[in-house]
């Protein structure tokens, strides 16, 4: 079985055939012709039918050229040509050293093929093609047009899909009763949501000494920033003249911390170093407050962890006493209270209208200061304030 | 201004080091997470750093006081963004408003509505500390304290012991303890200043390129040293590198050998400060970031690691604006 190997240069459409030549048949002429579409795969000529129709073609030739029998080797399934396209020996389409070589393992090849004749035969069959070649010249002018209207088919795809995603994304935070409203609202956390419980944040960290719009210069030396050019400069300063500087700064300032803040007009006790007195001026925050609170009470109410804070409950306590004290007070009026009673209580009344609205005033602006717990400004005068259920008592 | 660590002419690429010249003062405990670089625990990538978060290094918490002297040279700003920075960073941390009768720090953080209780309420006992603290909803790390409402009072002789039992508490709290409390000190030197460097361990010290300011860092330097206070970092705010240029305005090295501190961070002059005051949004959250915002975000960083700014940027010569400059290139 004689085998030829079919080998092309490397191909580039050329109006001057880059055979030999030396005539060819028309069926060499088909398989060349089909060869060059297969080769260079156009918009018209897609390369997978055209290597179906290179391989057909190629079983026709060869069984045309080596026998006399007709449509045996047609689509035989036993015939296997390889053409092969030797990109190695790439030559100028001048060169004249050109091979065309066509291996076949089929059985059926005769012993008598001639791969020249096929040389010859296919360097009749380019000449036809230089027609081709000028047609394909013609269209060259128009391959801009498909670059200007294929890049705005790109452009067009690409913003019909960002579009796309926004709307898509909208819609899933316009969908109501989504986990998104939750997190919206303040009830969930965004960033302890499923996937993002391990840590891993969609925000992802950005490093502010590789910032990509910030440029530096080749040398290193030259920073480019919002369009100004800086260079590095290098700092100067030492451990020594770090220590200089301690150093004046201790004579210069001289300074104790303060224990005891006073405000001005005040007397220094006698047990105190004047230089740890600190003077406040009259109309200072520091200076307006009258209260003194309990040190103790304060530091154990910064250090409650858990639990009712103790304003809040002492409170709450309090108005279940007043509460329980009232009630109580309406038991025994309705037990105690008769005719001869009421009368009396009446008489009372009237004679001394005033100690009794003096009365009713008291305990009323006792429980507007003590009601009123979330108001700063009278937090620091109801503490000093006896507690509520001493007034009661008092009445 | 971005802080880039220029390589010594001696440094060997194939090690990894630190640049810096001055040397933590505190070992390092405790790291964020694992380097993926294989580089030793104390070793810090030179020139760039990237793909890696900072380490912790310092014991924690790490209770920074953000202070200046004068007034309105950005104490406030900086303590709200380096605090979210800290937080995206993913360090747990507590902002403690200190200013007394003046608080601000929830307006810059949009948290001015949910501030309920502060830490007058909790001392009087009207509510627990955890339900005064505020979380932000965008970092659930990330905390805010306000000491009193405007019209409160905080009472006389043990304000800085407030302050003191205060990170205490959250040094026991059951959630764990925070990894950062940033208390943002009061302006001037007086009673206020005082309660808030109380509980502080090291300081940041806030200032602007011009004399006044300056004087005023001076002083509080050095109240801040005789409180015993030694690690201090200085930012240089609204640094305006035009005017730097043009000799109007003293440079971020200037202000180093003036007062002598080492460098956190240079942060220049943006117009998107005031915006971000607006709507109640830090300016590190603003994509794309800004310039001031990068600063902050490194100033931040410097502060995770106790390290500070090897060389500061100087701006040359005008960009030329060639014709494809506005691709970017």
């Amino acid at each position: 079985m004689e085998m030829a190997a079919l080998h092309l240069p490397s191909f580039s459409i050329q109006p001057s055939p880059p055979f030999p030549k030396h005539r060819v048949s028309l069926n060499t002429t088909q398989l060349m012709t089909e060869f060059v579409m297969f080769q260079c795969p156009s918009r018209r000529n897609p390369p997978k039918s055209g290597s179906l129709m290179i391989r057909r073609r190629l079983v026709r030739a060869v069984s045309d050229s080596g026998s006399s029998t007709e449509g045996a080797a047609t689509d035989s399934p036993d015939e296997n040509i390889v053409v092969t396209s030797d990109s190695a020996n790439d030559s100028p389409p001048d060169s004249q050293d050109e091979k065309v070589l066509v291996t076949s393992e089929s059985a059926n090849d005769s012993p008598d093929s001639k791969p020249l004749v096929f040389v010859a035969k296919l360097q009749a069959a380019i000449s036809p093609l230089s027609p081709f070649v000028s047609s394909m010249k013609i269209y060259a002018g128009s391959h801009s047009n498909v670059i200007w209207l294929s890049t705005a088919t790109a452009f067009l795809l690409f913003v019909a899909v960002r579009v796309h995603i926004g709307v898509t994304r909208k819609s899933k935070h316009n969908r109501p009763g989504t986990v998104a409203d939750l997190v919206r609202r303040g009830q969930l956390r965004s960033d302890r949501r499923g996937m993002y419980a391990q840590g891993i944040s969609s925000l992802k960290y950005e490093d502010p000494f590789n910032n990509p719009y910030v440029k530096l210069g080749k040398s290193n030396s030259t920073v480019e920033m919002c369009g100004k050019v800086y260079k590095l400069s290098p700092v100067t300063l030492t451990p020594e003249e770090q220590a200089i500087h301690q150093r004046r700064r201790s004579r210069a300032y001289e300074w104790k911390r303060p224990t005891m803040f006073l405000k001005e007009g005040d007397s220094i006790p006698p047990d105190v170093d004047p230089d740890s007195v600190r003077w406040i001026p009259a109309n200072h925050p520091f200076a307006t407050t009258a209260s003194d609170i309990d040190e103790s009470m304060a530091q154990t109410n910064v250090y409650q962890k858990h639990g009712v804070p103790f304003r809040i409950k002492a409170e709450h306590e309090a108005l279940q006493r007043k509460l329980g004290a009232l009630q109580q007070d309406q038991k025994l009026n309705k037990f105690f209270i008769d005719s001869g009673n009421a009368k009396e209580y009446d008489r009372s009344l009237k004679l001394h209208p005033k100690s009794n609205e003096a009365v009713d005033q008291n305990p009323s602006g006792n429980q507007e200061g003590n009601s009123s717990p979330s108001s700063s400004n009278s937090s620091s005068s109801s503490f000093n304030s006896t507690s509520p259920s001493d007034e009661p008592q008092k009445l | 201004m971005l802080s880039l660590k220029p390589l010594p002419p001696n440094h060997n690429p194939s090690l990894l080091h630190s640049l810096t010249p001055f040397t933590p003062p505190f070992p390092r405990t405790q790291t964020l997470k694992p380097s993926k670089h294989a580089s030793p625990p104390s070793a810090i990538q030179s020139a760039l750093q990237w793909n890696r978060k900072p380490e912790l290094a310092g014991e924690t918490p790490r209770v920074v006081v953000i202070t200046s002297g004068k007034g309105g040279v950005g104490k406030t700003t900086t303590t709200a963004n380096i605090g979210i920075s800290l937080a995206r960073l993913g360090f747990s941390v507590v902002a403690v408003d200190c200013d007394v009768g003046l608080r601000n720090l929830d307006l810059l953080l949009g948290l001015e509505n949910r501030v309920n209780y502060t830490l007058v309420e909790v001392l009087n006992g009207d509510c627990r500390l955890d339900q005064a603290l505020v979380r932000d909803k965008r970092w659930s790390n990330f905390e805010l304290l306000c000491i009193s409402k405007p019209r409160s009072k905080l009472p006389l002789g043990f304000g800085g012991k407030a302050l003191v039992w205060l990170v205490d508490s959250l040094k026991q709290r059951p959630e764990g303890s925070p990894q950062f409390i940033l208390i943002d000190c009061p302006a001037g030197i007086d009673a206020g200043f005082i309660t808030a460097i109380t509980p502080a361990n090291e300081a940041v010290l806030v200032t602007t390129p011009d004399i006044t300011s300056l004087r005023d860092a001076d002083r509080v330097t050095g109240l801040l040293e005789c409180d015993g206070i030694r690690d201090i970092k200085m930012i240089v705010n609204r640094v305006r590198t035009d005017m730097i240029k043009g000799e109007d305005m003293m440079s971020v090295l200037d202000v180093q050998e003036m007062l002598g501190l080492a460098l956190l961070g240079a942060i220049p002059e943006d117009s998107e400060v005031i915006r971000s005051t607006n709507r109640g949004y830090p300016l590190v959250l603003n994509k794309p970031p800004t310039m001031a915002g990068l600063a902050f975000e490194q100033a931040a960083w410097r502060l995770v690691e106790q390290d500070s700014m090897q060389a500061v940027l100087v701006e040359e010569e005008p960009k030329r604006r060639g014709l494809f400059s506005f691709f970017g290139g």
